[in-house]
């Protein structure tokens, strides 16, 4: 089963629309029945239900968090960890699943050492399963973000992750010469 | 006997399984149903069953057992496990618990196709369940293991595929292992309807789905109060209690009553080898507190095996306690008892008895106390119980019924809460108010602190301590004005007072009752808008009658009443919860300085000719000393000697260093009681008692029911039942024909005390009779008490914040018996001080630090807890922690002497401690 899932802290831009949320509510009634509707509304504006929101929304329906949570939990379509910046969704469609989906799935679990529907700490990579994406014929088929990895194999896993490393460190490399340049120049 | 009303319905309320569903409305005239009989077949018996139950239920009340998993009659019926099934005569399967019986319905239970689909069920079950009977706690008690057992299913004969999951026990009360847990659901209805918390519901779908809490987070991180209701009700070993060390399996269960608050919830006592290794609820639909209990009652019981338990007999020589046998302490007891009065008069000694000992010990010590050493100095530390309070204001009781049951809030117009925090306090009391809240019956919370309770408030007023009998009035104000033509009816009109009150509240300065209690106009009016035309029931605790003010509070709670109509109409309008529990026993039984058993006056001749008549001697007319008063003139020399059965003076009143000094300077002190304790410890003779799990007796609760029972373990040691031991002491004294049996003090209470009439009844339930009338009494006549003027409540610059003593759920009164507790005290709660933010961000106090809080009278040290929902200028302090230091607090004294703060509040400043 899940670890227990770390808390993630909100950036000010999710508290900021927190509060936005907080004022929304009040267009909804306090029938249960707005519950699902609300949480739409939430994820919406913040892409996830941080446990925040779910208090929210508990207390103005007037109903326990863990009821809500419930309800959340039972959907597919609600998440609790915030998208990474990587969103990395591995196909277990039929033809993925037969080529062998689920070995790419645990993969990047183990490398990025969070489960699928989680986030990693530092909000860089987040795991989804997606049912078929509409390219079997390269199956097992890996999206991440917009682009789609077909012919995904673990050693590919290892190239794409190490892909993103590069990047990141030649940006991180990057930014300090331009912020060092500007220091030279004044 | 019970009231009848609550009998004529019993289905439909004793049964809501499919009750509350939409076949039988209940709010439609409480519970009166229409009640159509229909007759159906099953398992070819022709049956007649009222209409608007469910199949489940009819073949119940035939004796047809149908094995279920999720049913339980106390909850709604969901239908999850499906074991239940029946088939009809078209060959159409169905779970009986949730499908009504109807009219004409032939139906078999265990037909072939409805056991070969029951023993499906039950293998995929056992599929999906780990194979640890062996070593599982609930072994032969497991529901699942039994039916299995039934149906003759050994292997499941499918690919095992249990779900394996963390077991939790983190927490010293339960173990989660919800790799056992067959979603039953009990556990989730328990918590949403019966105690009504909220911890846990269903999460994911499917296979993944549990019973968990809001992000799967460990129960003491939820908003679980430990209760331990899902642990009595879960159907397999998915829940049950943790113990610190292995104490075997329950090998003999015997029902008996908490010994705990006053609500006096039926127990059923699991023990194994002479040790109490398992408390349950009874759970029978007649109890108080049905499937429920709550922290104390469930886990707490471990204390009555803590290693504190006095066990020998012991005495005071040169200076050290040591053992002797039961002879020599009872002959050294009654001698040096017999010589003080013999040189220093009746009035040189006193008797505490307990609000923890049954009926009958309560009624033998003061017996003793009264007839054979003639004095009236009788109390108990249980300080100025309400009944003291109602019996001082005349007119107060008109209209309060001896028997109340707790089920009856929830039949009610409205319920005005005040001055009690029954989640912490009397949990069952509070698992009824938020059930009522939550059928609909509008809920008034006034307490200025924002307590669990006030969350299913409607209208919810925190108002400032000490200022509650001005915002009564301003209520009864606003009543007034905003009747639009509404007249009063005759009943109230023609009251004495009436017409005064009416001018007094007339003139009574709205602005001002606002500007003193704290409390907006608007929710004032929104309250008073919600009391017209209602007759709620108050419920006034120690919040009030622990305070100062308390007679102004109760006399505007009363006037307040009588305008709402409520003028006496046989139906309770006042619950006062009892704190412990045999409080109520206690009282009746006599033990109070001023009235004799069965409450009457000391003063009153004829009363007292009633009872001398009764014991064959003559009784002192002269009221005796309370308990504050026995400790003061201990502590001048003028009462030598104290006999003290099951209370912990030191520990209860204020100024315990001054009760200890008081204490020391007897010439003699007896103390009776089952822990080695802060009194004990200066004792000049301990006599080891028996806890209420190792004798028997009866205690009486705050509904007035009178609940008897038996021992289920023998007492520790050399310890014995306490009535064994006065009945010692009175052979000793050559008066042995004044004491007995239980049995024989029953006869003679129930001959003597007309109330307690079926305490020796051999066979169902007891109540406290209604009190014969006595002619009518003018004074017990309901009347308008004047209103007291407007007063700003005194404020002293060195002193500017107010404490409010709290309860903590785990401790119990002064926390003699539950700091015993190994697994409240390995929980390790600390007994933080509440303060506001803003107070602590003025004072430069961060959450956690340590403060010192000060009264004129003593200080308390702890940490600090920043609470969100306090006002500022509050400090609460929990009471029963740090040996109950609390009392430091405030100063020894009585309700009627000067400089007395109450018992709940007092003046403070707060220091903070280096980091």
């Amino acid at each position: 089963m899940h670890e227990q899932s770390k808390e993630f802290e909100l950036t000010a831009e999710e508290a900021a629309a927190l509060d936005e949320i907080a004022g929304a509510l009040g267009r909804f009634g306090q029938e249960r029945g707005n519950l699902i509707p609300i949480l739409q509304m939430v994820q919406e504006r913040l892409s996830y239900l941080p446990p925040r929101a779910i208090e929210l929304v508990a207390s103005h329906l007037g109903m326990a968090p863990c009821e809500v949570y419930g309800v959340a939990t039972f959907y597919n379509q609600f998440r609790f960890h915030p998208p990474g910046r990587y969103r990395i969704k591995v196909c277990l469609g039929t033809a993925c699943h037969v080529k062998g989906g689920d070995i790419i799935l645990e993969n990047f679990e183990r490398k990025l050492g969070i489960r699928d529907g989680e986030t990693t700490p530092d909000r860089e990579f987040s795991i989804e399963r997606v049912a078929c994406v509409g390219c079997c014929a390269l199956a097992p088929v890996t999206v991440i973000n917009e682009t789609v990895h077909g012919h995904t194999a673990p050693s590919k896993v290892e190239g794409l992750l190490l892909g993103f490393q590069i990047e990141r460190e030649r940006k991180e490399r990057e930014d300090k010469k331009h912020a060092d340049g500007e220091s030279q120049d004044h | 006997m019970h009231p009848p009303d609550t009998q004529a319905h019993c289905f439909a309320e004793d049964s809501p399984g499919f009750g509350n569903g939409s076949l039988i409305d209940e709010n439609s005239g409480k519970g009166t149903v229409a009640l159509e009989t229909i007759t159906l077949t099953i398992n070819d018996k022709v049956i007649n069953c009222p209409s608007g139950i469910s199949i489940l239920q009819a073949a119940r009340r035939e004796g047809i057992k149908i094995p279920t998993l999720c049913d339980h009659p106390a909850l709604e019926s969901v239908g999850a496990c499906r074991l239940c099934l029946v088939e009809d005569k078209g060959g159409r399967l169905m779970a009986s618990c949730v499908t009504p019986a109807s009219e004409g319905q032939v139906l078999k239970t265990d037909s072939p196709r409805v056991l070969a689909h029951r023993k499906n069920i039950v293998r995929l079950l056992l599929a999906e369940h780990p194979e640890s009977c062996l070593v599982c706690n609930k072994g032969n008690r497991c529901d699942l293991r039994a039916i299995a057992a039934s149906l003759g299913i050994g292997e499941t004969n499918l690919y095992p595929m249990p779900h394996a999951r963390t077991m939790e026990q983190a927490n010293p009360f339960l173990v989660r292992d919800l790799t056992k847990c067959v979603l039953c659901g009990k556990c989730i209805r328990a918590d949403h309807e019966l105690v009504v918390v909220g911890a846990i519901d269903y999460n994911r779908r499917g296979f993944l789905s549990r019973p968990e809490t809001v992000h799967e987070r460990p129960l003491e991180e939820s908003t679980c109060a430990f209760c331990g209701t899902c642990v009595s009700i879960c159907p397999t070993g998915a829940l049950s209690v943790k113990n610190a060390h292995f104490v075997g399996t329950p090998e003999k269960e015997k029902s008996s009553v908490c010994g705990f608050c006053g609500v006096g919830c039926s127990l059923v006592l699991g023990s194994a080898a002479g040790r109490i290794v398992e408390v349950n609820p009874a759970d029978e639909p007649s109890t108080v507190n049905g499937p429920t209990l709550c922290l104390r009652g469930h886990f707490a019981h471990d204390y009555l095996h803590s290693e504190n338990r006095l066990t020998t007999p012991r005495v005071r020589k040169n200076g050290e306690l040591e053992d002797i046998s039961w002879n020599d302490a009872v002959s050294r007891v009654a001698e040096r008892l017999l010589e003080i009065r013999e040189k220093h008069g009746p009035q040189s000694i006193g008797f505490l008895g307990s609000s923890k000992c049954t009926n009958e010990e309560n009624y033998l010590f003061q017996k003793m106390a009264r007839a054979v050493f003639r004095t009236n100095n009788l109390d108990t530390s249980g300080m100025a119980p309400a009944r003291a309070v109602l019996e001082e204001i005349k007119g107060l009781k008109r209209g309060r019924r001896s028997t109340a049951p707790l089920k009856d809030l929830e039949k009610t117009d409205l319920l005005f809460v005040m001055g009690v925090d029954p989640s912490h306090s009397s949990p069952v009391l509070a698992y009824h108010l938020k059930r009522a809240s939550r059928k609909g019956i509008p809920l008034v919370v006034v307490d200025p602190r924002e307590i669990e309770l006030a969350r299913f408030a409607t209208c919810r007023l925190q108002v400032r301590p000490a200022t509650d009998a001005l915002l009564l009035n301003g209520i009864a104000a606003l009543l007034r004005e905003g009747v639009n033509g509404r007249r009063y009816g005759d009943g109230t009109t023609s009251l004495r007072g009436f017409a005064e009150h009416e001018k007094q509240l007339a003139s009574l300065d709205l602005n001002e009752v606002c500007r003193l209690s704290g409390v907006g106009e608007e929710a004032l009016e929104r309250t008073a808008k919600l009391l017209r035309g209602k007759r709620p029931i108050f419920v006034v605790g120690r919040g009030v009658f622990h305070q100062k003010a308390c007679r102004d509070t109760m006399k505007a709670l009363s006037n307040l009443s009588l305008l709402t109509g409520d003028t006496g109409s046989g139906r309770s309008w006042l619950y006062a919860p009892t704190y412990e529990n045999n409080e109520a026993g206690a009282w009746d039984m006599g033990v109070s300085p001023d009235t004799l058993p069965g409450g009457k006056p000391l003063g009153a001749k004829a009363f007292r000719s009633h009872w001398e008549r009764a014991w064959d001697v003559m009784l002192s007319p002269d009221p005796g000393l309370n308990v504050i008063r026995m400790i003061r003139e201990a502590e001048k020399g003028n009462l030598k000697a104290l006999y003290v059965m099951g209370e912990n003076p030191v520990r209860a009143l204020p100024q315990p260093e001054y009760v200890t000094r008081a204490l020391e300077n007897l010439e003699f002190l007896v103390v009776q009681d089952i822990l080695d304790n802060e009194t004990s410890r200066v004792a000049d003779v301990i006599l080891p008692g028996a806890a209420f799990s190792e004798k028997m007796g009866s205690f009486t609760n705050m509904e007035g029911r009178i609940q008897r029972f038996e021992a289920a373990v023998p007492p520790p040691g050399q310890s014995k039942p306490d009535l064994e031991i006065i009945n010692l002491l009175l052979k000793e004294m050559g008066q042995a024909s004044l004491g007995g049996s239980v049995d024989k003090l029953r006869k003679e209470i129930a001959k003597l005390i007309p109330e307690y009439g079926d305490l020796p009844s051999s066979a169902g339930e007891a109540w406290v009779r209604e009190a014969e009338s006595e002619g009518t009494d003018p004074q017990e006549e309901p009347l308008f008490f004047p209103i007291p003027e407007l007063k700003s409540p005194e404020h002293d610059d060195a002193f500017p914040f107010t404490v409010i003593l709290r309860s903590f759920r785990a401790h119990l009164g002064s926390g003699t018996r539950t700091s015993r507790s190994e697994r409240v005290e390995e929980k390790g709660w600390r007994g933080e001080v509440e303060m506001s933010a803003r107070d602590c961000e003025s004072l430069g106090i961060r959450d956690g630090d340590r403060i010192r809080v000060v009264s004129p009278h003593g200080a308390v040290e702890r940490e600090v807890k920043i609470e969100t929902g306090l006002s500022s200028g509050l400090v609460v302090v929990p009471r029963a922690f740090g040996d109950n230091d609390a009392m430091n607090l405030f100063p020894f004294k009585e309700r009627k002497e000067s400089n007395f703060t109450g018992w709940i509040t007092c003046p403070a400043r707060v220091e903070r401690r280096a980091r």
